[in-house]
């Protein structure tokens, strides 16, 4: 399904998504932020702070409750999330990206029913990167593309006034059937603009790893490089580069008590970060990654190593954010090209 | 509704006994699951125990898959669920889910010598295969058992290794001389050359620190056992059990689903980061 939005009527489609809590980019304080639509709205951001990962995957949810009297059996209260349907637009193709490897580490081997349960009620609606929004952009080297619909539902492509509007899933067509009469056909000469601005999208100069096919062989080849020392000299472990990241997974299980007797608690996941020293470190004291090196090596092989080996694709998607966010200036692009170029 | 995979079962301590004093106590655990939460394991597999209020941690299953009613656990104190464990009195309930990861071959190894090598709280993850051969004594050859504590107040399983004693090798040792001790006196490493197991046919199985395991292994090398032959079980720090917390991996595998069981063919050529 293939439609063209006239720009001001962007707001009658988000009216029509009434079963839908609508989010879309907002500048909030310092940063662009995925906000519920309360008024007009505009698709004119670079990318958000964070990805929209949290969605289906929040930073902090319950999982469930417990109480318990002394001596008693504990009583369990599973609380699934009941999660609203989200159409979230704005999201751009990294982004969108992401999406897929997510749902690969939460379905994997067993399904995660939390992640499953808000990630079926999330509707993506992307903005495919007329040019890349962001000095660090490098979707292009990972597979990628400003015009990728990959984990995409609708994408969105801002045509000067209008938008041409391209339904990806099952899901996009209900989004844009649902308000049919806010759109009208595309003509040829929409088409033509459409397939020209992709080209000059995919055509635009972007940061690139070298070889990114060539990367897992390499990583794999210097894991006892002293390059990874050198290169996480300046990291400081402040774990922004993955709790920014659209495909960083990793959490932390424990249980919050707010009462001691009777036991009354809760136990959580929040987000956890393979930068932090105790991520890893067993009770006895041992750390098996015990130094900054290893640590940038684990997020950085992660990426570009070990997803790779177990599911065909990078776990990275090039949205740039961990470049740009660092405050010592750690560059995962910069980071692979040299552990890559160096002869192990 | 789909499986929660992180909603524990219900289990009740049915029995608990002191196995190591001190600092870095061990105490054994019979936990006897609530409400039909029982499940069937495997020699090697793990299961995530926890103390609510306290937290989670992934505990070896030291019972053989043989045992029904009750799974055992030998659990150290050294953190804050170990702990929580060890303040644990008869009747109370903790919560468990499982069984996590891969298992020993015990299958393929009827009709062979098995040499098994232990050093501290590293029995607990062996001793399901022990007392399986042991059940099932006929369909093994030779059953040896190197075992190896700080002082003789560290051995633990000592009136079970001396009960096997007849229908299988003990062969216990401490690291220094103490009065009235008879035993080997030296680290295991050096306890297994002592006995210069024969390779042939032959599996060796060792756990324990991770020093231990380094030097066992290279003598059993030296002595011939090949790297398919030599198994060891290792662990990692987990929350989830289940291949997606992130930080048990060793290299691309999850040592809570690929592992924790590795012949030393496999586990050489991953990176050291166990």
């Amino acid at each position: 399904m293939e439609k063209i939005l006239d720009k001001k009527r962007l707001g009658d489609w988000v009216d029509a998504l009434a079963d839908y809590e609508v989010l879309a980019p907002a500048w909030e304080e310092d940063a662009w932020g995925y906000q519920p639509v309360n008024g007009p709205i505009r698709l004119d951001h670079p990318n958000t702070k964070q990805s929209p990962k949290r969605l289906a995957f929040p930073q902090r949810e319950v999982f469930f409750t417990f109480e318990q009297i002394k001596g008693e059996a504990p009583r369990l209260t599973q609380t699934l999330p009941e999660a609203p349907r989200h159409a979230v637009f704005g999201v751009r193709p990294c982004d969108g990206r992401g999406v897929p490897r997510m749902d690969q580490v939460f379905n994997d081997y067993v399904e995660d029913v939390y992640y499953n349960t808000r990630r079926k009620n999330v509707a993506y609606v992307g903005l495919a990167c007329n040019k890349p929004p962001n000095a660090n952009c490098f979707c292009l080297s990972v597979g990628g593309s400003p015009v990728s619909t990959d984990g995409l539902d609708v994408q969105m492509t801002d045509l000067g006034d209008r938008y041409f509007v391209k339904a990806v899933t099952e899901t996009g067509k209900a989004l844009m059937t649902a308000a049919a009469g806010v759109f009208a056909e595309p003509s040829a000469a929409d088409k033509k603009q459409l397939k020209d601005m992709h080209a000059a999208a995919v055509a635009y100069p972007q940061r690139a790893v070298n070889d990114p096919d060539g990367a897992p062989a390499k990583l794999k080849a210097n894991f006892k490089s002293p390059l990874w020392d050198e290169l996480a000299r300046a990291c400081i472990g402040c774990g922004i580069c993955t709790f920014l990241c659209p495909t960083c997974h990793c959490f932390d299980i424990n249980d919050e008590v707010q009462s001691k007797a009777p036991l009354k608690g809760q136990r959580v996941r929040t987000w956890d970060n393979c930068q932090f020293p105790d991520f890893t470190m067993h009770s006895s004291g041992h750390n098996p990654r015990e130094g900054t090196g290893a640590r940038l090596r684990q997020r950085v092989s992660h990426k570009f190593q070990y997803f790779h080996e177990n599911f065909g694709m990078h776990q990275c998607t090039g949205c740039g954010r961990c470049i740009t966010e660092c405050p010592v200036g750690i560059d995962i692009i910069h980071v692979v090209n040299k552990v890559a170029a160096n002869a192990a | 509704m789909p499986h929660n995979i992180y909603l524990p079962n219900l289990a009740r301590v049915i029995y608990t006994k002191d196995e190591v004093p001190g600092e870095r106590a061990i105490r054994t655990f019979h936990l006897e699951p609530m409400n039909g939460g029982w499940f069937d394991h495997q020699c090697g597999q793990c299961a995530m125990l926890s103390v609510f209020g306290r937290g989670e941690a992934l505990i070896s299953i030291a019972s053989s898959p043989l045992v029904k009613g009750y799974k055992q656990f030998s659990i150290m104190r050294v953190g804050r669920v170990s702990s929580a464990f060890h303040d644990l009195a008869m009747g109370d309930v903790v919560g468990i889910r499982g069984p996590y990861g891969n298992s020993f071959p015990i299958d393929d190894w009827r009709g062979k010598n098995l040499y098994f090598i232990g050093g501290g709280c590293g029995l607990a993850p062996i001793w399901p295969l022990i007392t399986t051969a042991v059940a099932q004594r006929a369909d093994f050859k030779n059953i040896t058992v190197f075992y190896g504590g700080r002082t003789s107040r560290d051995i633990m399983y000592r009136a079970e290794l001396e009960k096997l004693r007849g229908s299988v090798d003990v062969h216990l040792s401490i690291d220094k001389a103490e009065e009235g001790w008879d035993g080997y006196c030296g680290f295991v490493p050096a306890a297994v050359m002592d006995k210069d197991p024969n390779p042939n046919n032959a599996i060796a199985i060792t756990c324990g620190p991770p020093i231990m395991i380094k030097f066992v292994i290279q003598n059993l090398n030296k002595l011939g056992f090949k790297d398919e032959h030599i198994y060891t079980t290792i662990e990692n720090k987990m929350k989830c059990g289940l291949g997606k917390c992130g930080r048990c991996n060793v290299g691309k595998d999850y040592v809570c689903v690929k592992g924790p069981v590795y012949s030393w063919a496999e586990l050489k050529y991953l990176p050291e980061e166990y």
